[in-house]
């Protein structure tokens, strides 16, 4: 099975998500996105919840159990994460990059620290990871949604309360657009 | 691969649009645990740490600095 067939989600991604009225495109993305089980722990709303139970019976959604291996490695992460002067990364989202780099799943967050981490971090080189705006980049790009881009991710950004960085927004919006 | 230094950079670009977004007063009229987990927020973008600050969970959290108009910079 390729990569692009599965990817893990944090809870920090999947509960922005889950408030995009276009929050489906995710499960044309992937053919199942793992959810660990602390996750589910963190979901309160009756909205979230319906979502998360409904594509968990569809099979959208697949609940992630940690392993021994996933739990030493991703305490390991953190552990060399908080070694630079920079924000360092908790168990929740160590826990999905490890499975990134151990099992080959995209890694869907929205924390900084994640980022940060598997840009830096030997261990972790060659871990796709992903935030919104490049699922709805990739959206766009293959037409699974359709819109002006511009409007899709100002629509993201009131949804969900959520700002993506300036200058990352207006390098996607040239490539959406063919102006690059 | 970006430098520590870039990533600083950015880091300190997202505090700054955090700060100047949030609303102040309704931070300040929170309860003090609420409160120091709002700041801890605004400084760090912290979801989840924020949250066990705050004594919530992660979505319960997440509401509430929706409510502080704390944007969540990513």
């Amino acid at each position: 099975m390729s990569a692009e067939a599965f990817a893990i989600a944090d809870t920090c991604f999947l509960i922005d998500w889950a408030s995009w009225r276009q929050r489906d495109l995710l499960f044309k993305l992937f053919k199942t996105v793992f959810v660990p089980e602390s996750v589910i722990k963190e979901i309160r709303s009756e909205r979230t919840v319906e979502w998360i139970a409904s594509s968990l019976a569809s099979g959208s959604l697949s609940l992630f159990t940690e392993t021994p291996d996933i739990l030493s490695f991703a305490r390991d992460l953190v552990e060399r994460s908080k070694l630079f002067p920079i924000r360092g990364i908790d168990l929740p989202e160590a826990i999905c990059l490890a499975a990134g780099r151990m099992r080959n799943y995209t890694v869907i967050t929205e924390n900084r620290g994640a980022l940060m981490a598997a840009d830096i971090l030997e261990e972790l080189s060659g871990v796709r990871v992903w935030r919104s705006l490049e699922l709805i980049t990739e959206g766009l790009r293959r037409e699974l949604i359709r819109g002006d881009p511009l409007k899709v991710l100002e629509e993201y950004e009131r949804d969900t309360g959520h700002r993506f960085p300036r200058r990352d927004l207006e390098v996607v919006l040239r490539e959406l657009r063919g102006e690059d | 691969m970006s430098s520590i230094e870039e990533w600083e950079g950015l880091e300190e670009e997202a505090r700054e649009i955090r700060r100047k977004e949030a609303d102040w007063d309704f931070i300040e009229s929170q309860p003090p645990r609420l409160r120091a987990a709002l700041k801890f927020y605004v400084e760090t973008g912290d979801l989840y740490v924020a949250s066990r600050i705050a004594d919530m969970s992660i979505e319960e959290f997440n509401d509430l600095r929706k409510r502080a108009r704390i944007p969540n910079v990513c």
